[in-house]
């Protein structure tokens, strides 16, 4: 039974102070929804039983049937500390009562979802990281505990399937200490490294309570301060104190009775306190029952004060094991109490956050509003993600009130994310139809929900494709958009078996687009439906919810393939020139690649269209040595305004140029958008517009003359400029035994990959191999993977950077590059020779 | 810095204005006899037809490329009608005839206006030809007479259908249609049992356009069948109109290529009719009709003045552009050309209201915006509930129904009416929004789609509100604040076109680049003289 109501949970909402929103964030597999079903069971949401099986929070099938969670799911559960005493533990951040609200949100681990995370993390204020203790800080652990240093978040953490290293390696105590030690060290180094300085120290300590230990399957887990109270009252010291001493280089001297810092006594080695008075006990536990030792189980039993209802007594082996610890240390006690006392309230987080979270200036009302986290200010509600109802194609809007109440009937101003205050584009105003608590795969109504909570939303789903912000107020800016640490480079195109279907594929495409933050739903040149995704899997889970849920129709679904970008290797040779159709205006112009640093940072959204155009100059200016009259003279970003190719200005006394200006930047969308060699869009190419000579009469040089010969000059300078394709490159980590590496090397460099690192990870025969493999490489690798390694190699891809793709110009019909470029003409149903030259540059 | 020899340039010399130099493509031109030339211009028929028919002011329209040998056609037209002796009741001057020198929209199309201009009462078209219906003129069509290698043909009939049970449809591009008969009863003798001949009809929206299918021997009228057994042997490169019209309804399709097309030409067509061609090229098409269906602003463009129901279909168009609450202008430029249409750089997309050949503008030309057929633009606005692809094709006017327009009416009212039930305040500045639409060519939602959607709905509203308050002109009484961020308006009704000029240029015409500064308090600034000002109030010295 469910030891909650939700009105307790309302009633709690209305203390900020006393919730606590987090995720629950690792690497796949190092068992984040296994260490959440033992809170769950706590909160009486499932039996205890079942806990650490059932897995609740991956509510759909195939995420059962895979044992991977590919949704994030939130879920809200009521927490209590056991005393009075415990809350003055709570430092930093004011308290009202022991009585808590946890928003738990459970991500899933693989790199291919990492958007889920993103989306999860927005919403959330702490998250608890989970570290296998036998594999270790893996990349995925290092990729979201980056994203929650971005989004302002704190970290505690735990290190997980300890009883693996007890049961299964067999390690010593002193080894597992330094096991743990090593992992809390190589966590700290991550958040070191991409630490925010407003967040304060957030290092993770042992003796600080903010490092717990456990076992999710087990369903048992303790802090250093578990341990720390038992023994405070026996020592007669404070518990503070006593929870220093029981981390780190301190040791207790059984022949003194005193406590030291050197491990040495007459020579002797003496124990780590660690050891001796948090380990020992367990490990004597472990030894007992797997050997079944009865009396000595009694005995310990005893003497640690653990009943065992009759039913686990009977038990043997590892269920008894389980029933033991489970009894002598709760996971979920441990952990809630971990969220608790170190994770911040919405009130704490939202005083640092709003920086990072609004667009706006920071002293205008909704700014101040999300600062203080004031359920009485204008709303200011971010959607993170949709979440599908049981009403086909409708969804949730999963968001979190930053600030104001949202309740059923409120007519709240939806802002996309193109929304600019003072514009109609991406506005619309429509009344909040239903509130709903998001308790895993269920919903609870509820009537309102103010500040500092994470709420599902009906009835608006339809005016916000995957993100937004919603808010009353008619001044406030949007909430920042989400950025993404994955891109969607691998696509599959879809078609319907049967012509009659496609309305219905069609409807599933918009459900799909929706359904995942990270999808990309589109329809190309030649009138193919695409998907696209961030990896082979996500594509995979994507396109079968498409085929089986969204659209349930029968489709024909292609290889999958990349998408290039065009660029150039150099810049122009000479200057290009387009005359228009009238012959009366010219427009001289070079094209030059661009910084990749540069090109990343406007992707990355750092660098915008948006930005003020004096301060983006200063950037340019120092970090990317640009002149600085350049730097103000850009004239547009492009693809879509916002892509990585700018267009500057660097003419001189040119009479009429405002004009023009408009015209030209239509035709720089347009070529951008489609280069000349393949129809591909363009990237990191910066196009400077030399020299422009204008009819003296204004209706001969309007955008009919002048919108063709801005796409047809620009197409001749990029021509001219040693034109290239880009292809996309996955970052690879490879974990596998060093008996397997032969094999890894081998089908690397059968695919072009480029190993760049290799380390072993200590104490362990396991090495971690990084290599960079271009995506177009990549489909299939993980199954060659497997079959060159006997199974022993776990790859994890990412999206990492676009390389240029060698083999030679991809206007020499017989090169390797100009093969894949006729190919791809020939599949667009263009001309499969690429337009020379001369079709877009006119002599003078 | 260098010293300025001269003024500098600001402006291109106006003397460039009439450098305009036309690159002329010369072909080698043989020179005809004129046999040859009665023969391919077919003048004795045409004599024939114009004595029969009494006409006295006739025009001659030549395509470009036959235009050089327009004044000896008229020289042996001449020659021909004088020869033959006039009906007894006829009298008056001989006929008059005037070559009509360039068309206006294209040259398949009879231009009837041009022949207008002459006030002829007859219209003679040569070359080939789109045999759209027309309203105004008689028209006398010559397609030309070309030479076709009979046993070549055959052969590769041969070659092409090995199985003379194959049911096979031989065809030909106009300009060959007078070879049809004889080829089809040599075929038919050689054992191709199953072999049906076509005719030349004027009814672009046949089964097979402008064609009927006939007995290859008797030539009798043969029951239209399902085509979809059926391969088609062509002679000539058909259009590409007529290769995506035919690509869905029949089995296969043959091109067998002559003389008459250029080498380049053969190529690009038997690339064009390669088996895998068609579907990309109606792929590319599709991508066009999603491009449309989230454009805002559509321009039809009026490309034709004889296709007999021009009118008609424009004012279908513009109305089933209405019914979806989207804008729409009419345009007419002539010959269409990409300089032309980006001087509209405001429309989304645009539809050609022209025969059935010529609405076909493919991609090649390098337009802004995608320009679609009127039976593309349909399947565009039929709503992601019911839009299939790939099954028929058509271009041209002839089909422009008017049975769809009602479908459509019903649905601009329906569509946003299921949200609207509950929240309605009747507060027009708080009204609740309609749900933008997603856009699937490039996977994000649009709100612009449907531009004139909520404005109708706005000034509908308003027009109600008048009549209520007693018939009271609406425009007579207190002034009434506008409010912020309101949409342009022309005339009270909502304009897209002007919003876009508002919103989305950056230059809006001389003197609008002028900032006019907020009025502020006046202050007291520098007094003084010059060995030292004082600054405001204060007695400080500067």
């Amino acid at each position: 039974m469910v030891n909650f109501t939700i009105d307790e949970i309302r009633q709690l909402m209305d203390k900020p102070t006393n919730v606590r929103n987090m995720t629950v964030i690792a690497h796949v597999d190092h068992g984040k929804s296994t260490l959440t079903d033992s809170l769950l069971a706590k909160a009486g949401i499932i039996s205890s039983g079942k806990a650490g099986e059932a897995r609740a929070t991956d509510t759909r099938q195939d995420e059962q049937e895979r044992g991977i969670t590919i949704k994030s799911t939130a879920i809200s559960l009521y927490g209590t500390l056991p005393s009075d005493e415990d809350i003055k533990d709570i430092v930093g951040q004011k308290t009202d009562g022991k009585d808590f609200l946890i928003n738990l949100i459970d991500s899933p681990g693989h790199v291919d979802f990492s958007s889920e995370v993103t989306a999860a993390l927005r919403v959330t204020d702490g998250a608890l990281v989970v570290v296998d203790t036998v594999e270790g800080v893996c990349v995925q652990t290092e990729t979201v505990l980056r994203q929650a240093l971005g989004e302002r978040i704190k970290p505690v953490i735990i290190i997980n399937k300890v009883d693996r290293a007890l049961l299964e390696l067999q390690v010593t105590k002193e080894d597992l200490y330094q096991t743990f030690s090593r992992t809390v060290e190589s966590v700290n180094v991550i958040i070191s490294t991409y630490i925010d300085q407003s967040l304060g120290d957030i290092q993770v300590y042992p003796d600080k309570g903010t490092v717990a230990f456990g076992s999710g399957l087990h369903g048992w887990a303790f802090t250093v301060r578990q341990f720390a109270t038992r023994y405070a009252k026996k020592f007669g010291v404070d518990r503070n104190k006593m929870m220093e001493r029981l981390w780190g280089d301190n040791f207790f001297n059984p022949h003194t009775k005193k406590w030291s810092k050197s491990g040495t006594h007459e020579g002797k080695q003496l124990e780590r306190a660690f050891n001796m008075f948090i380990l020992d006990p367990i490990f004597k536990i472990f030894s007992a029952v797997m050997n079944f030792k009865k009396e000595e189980i009694a005995t310990l039993l005893d003497k640690l004060q653990l009943k065992l209802t009759p039913d686990d007594r009977e038990k043997e082996g590892k269920l008894l094991l389980k029933a033991v610890m489970r009894t002598f240390l709760p996971a979920a006690d441990c952990l809630l109490e971990m969220m608790i006392l170190h994770l911040p309230s919405p009130v704490t987080a939202q005083r640092y956050r709003v920086e990072t979270l609004y667009e706006g200036p920071m002293d205008d009302e909704a700014a101040i509003s999300i600062r203080d986290c004031n359920s009485k200010g204008p709303l200011m509600l971010y959607v993170s993600k949709m979440v599908p109802t049981n009403d086909k194609g409708r969804f949730y809007a999963f968001g979190r009130v930053f600030s104001g109440t949202v309740r059923s009937g409120l007519k709240v101003r939806i802002q996309g994310p193109n929304y600019t205050p003072g514009k109609k584009e991406d506005l619309f105003i429509k009344a909040v139809q239903r509130t709903v608590l998001m308790m895993g795969g269920k919903v609870e109504p509820i009537d309102d929900m103010p500040a500092g909570n994470i709420v599902g939303l009906v009835g608006i789903d339809q005016f916000l494709l995957k993100s937004g912000t919603l808010t009353t107020s008619e001044t406030a800016h949007n909430l920042k958009v989400m950025k993404f640490s994955v891109s969607p480079v691998v696509q599959r195109s879809v078609a319907v078996k049967n012509a009659q279907d496609l309305p219905k594929l069609v409807e599933g495409l918009k459900r799909l687009s929706k359904s995942d933050p990270c999808v990309l739903v589109m329809t190309n040149e030649s009138g193919e439906h695409v998907v696209a995704g961030a990896g082979e899997l996500h594509l995979e889970i994507c396109l079968k919810d498409l085929e089986e849920d969204h659209a349930g129709v029968p489709l024909n679904i292609s290889d999958p393939v990349v998408q290039y970008r065009e660029t150039v290797g150099a810049k122009s040779s000479i200057t290009a020139l387009s005359k228009s159709p009238n012959k009366h205006n010219r427009l001289y112009m070079i094209a030059e690649p661009m910084e990749e640093e540069l090109s990343k940072e406007i992707e990355s959204g750092r660098i915008g269209p948006r930005d003020d155009f004096k301060a983006r100059a200063r950037i340019l200016a120092d970090d990317f040595g640009w002149d600085v009259t350049d730097a103000r003279k850009i004239w547009a970003f492009g693809p879509d305004t916002n892509g990585a190719n700018l267009l500057v200005d660097q003419t001189k006394a040119v009479q009429y140029l405002n004009e023009i200006k408009d015209s030209v930047v239509s035709g720089f969308q347009w070529a951008t958008r489609e280069g000349p060699v393949a129809e591909e869009p363009m990237r990191s190419i910066r196009f400077n517009i030399m020299d422009v000579t204008l009819h003296a009469d204004a209706i001969h040089r309007g955008g009919g003359q002048l919108i063709p010969t801005a796409r047809r000059v620009l197409y001749a300078a990029a021509l001219l400029a040693e034109p290239a394709l880009l292809e996309p490159v996955f970052l690879v980590e490879i974990q596998v035994p060093e008996s397997a590496m032969g094999g890894v090397y081998g089908v690397l460099t059968r695919r072009r990959g480029h190993v760049f690192a290799e380390e072993q990870r200590p104490g362990t025969p396991l090495f971690t191999i990084k290599a960079y493999l271009p995506v177009m490489e990549s489909f299939g690798f993980n199954g060659d993977l497997r079959a060159g390694t006997s199974g022993q190699a776990f790859p994890q891809s990412v999206f990492d950077h676009w390389q240029i793709l060698p083999g030679g110009s991809p206007l020499d019909p017989t090169s390797k590059v100009g093969t894949i470029v006729q190919e791809m003409r020939k599949r667009k149903g263009i001309k499969v020779e690429v337009p020379g030259v001369d079709h877009y540059y006119d002599k003078l | 810095m260098a010293e300025l020899s001269a003024a500098p340039v600001l402006s291109t010399p106006a003397e460039y204005l009439f450098e305009h130099t036309v690159t002329e493509n010369k072909a080698p031109i043989q020179r005809r006899t004129d046999d040859e030339l009665r023969n391919i211009y077919e003048v004795a028929r045409a004599a024939q037809e114009i004595r029969q028919g009494g006409w006295k002011r006739i025009a001659l329209q030549f395509p470009d490329h036959m235009l050089r040998d327009a004044p000896r056609v008229v020289q042996a037209l001449n020659t021909e009608l004088a020869s033959i002796p006039r009906s007894t009741d006829a009298s008056g001057p001989p006929e008059r005839i005037y070559i009509l020198a360039d068309t206006s929209y294209s040259s398949c199309c009879v231009d009837e206006i041009a022949a207008e201009h002459v006030d002829a009462d007859v219209v003679v078209h040569y070359g080939r030809s789109c045999l759209s219906p027309t309203s105004r003129l008689p028209v006398i069509y010559i397609f030309t007479h070309h030479d076709l290698d009979h046993q070549e043909t055959v052969a590769a009939f041969e070659q092409q259908y090995p199985d003379k049970q194959t049911p096979a449809i031989l065809m030909a591009d106009v300009t060959y249609q007078d070879h049809i008969p004889a080829l089809a009863s040599e075929l038919f003798a050689l054992g191709y049992t199953n072999l049906v001949s076509t005719a030349i009809i004027h009814d672009p929206t046949g089964q097979i356009p402008n064609r009927k299918l006939v007995h290859p021997q008797t030539l009798t009228d043969l029951p239209t069948p399902s085509l979809h057994s059926h391969s088609i042997f062509h002679v000539s490169s058909p259009p590409t109109s007529l290769l995506l019209a035919l690509s869905s309804r029949v089995a296969a399709l043959h091109i067998h290529p002559t003389a008459l097309d250029t080498t380049a030409n053969a190529a690009a067509a038997a690339a064009a009719a390669a088996p895998t061609s068609t579907p990309r090229l109606l792929g590319r098409r599709y991508a066009r009709v999603l491009t449309l269906a989230t454009a805002g602003i559509v321009g039809i463009l009026v490309n034709t003045l004889s296709v007999s129901n021009y009118l008609a279909s424009v004012d279908t168009l513009r109305r089933q552009l209405a019914a979806r609450g989207k804008k729409s202008y009419t345009v007419v430029v002539g010959k269409l050309n990409a300089a032309k249409l980006a001087n509209f750089a405001e429309v989304d997309g645009w539809v050609v209201v022209g025969c059935w050949e010529s609405a076909l503008v493919e991609e090649d030309a390098g337009f802004y915006r995608p320009v679609v057929t009127p039976f593309e633009l349909g399947v565009a606005l039929m709503g992601d509930g019911e839009r299939v692809w790939g099954g028929e094709w058509w271009g041209g006017i002839e089909r422009v129904g008017i049975e769809r327009v009602g479908e459509f009416e019903i649905e601009g009212e329906g569509g946003g009416g299921g949200e609207r039930g509950e929240g309605d305040e009747g507060d027009d500045s708080e009204e609740e929004s309609a749900p933008p639409e997603f856009d699937l060519r490039t996977g994000r939602l649009v709100s612009h789609g449907r531009p004139m959607k909520k404005g109708a709905a706005k000034v509908e509203k308003k027009k109600d509100e008048g009549r209520a308050a007693g018939g009271n002109p609406p425009s007579g009484g207190a002034l009434a604040l506008r409010p912020k961020a309101e949409l342009a308006m022309v005339n009270g009704v909502v304009s897209p076109g002007a919003e876009y000029l508002r919103s989305q240029r950056t230059w809006q015409g001389l003197g609008s680049d002028y900032v006019a500064e907020e009025s502020t308090a006046i202050e007291e600034g520098r007094g003084g003289v010059a060995r030292g000002y004082t600054v405001g109030g204060d007695q400080e010295k500067r």
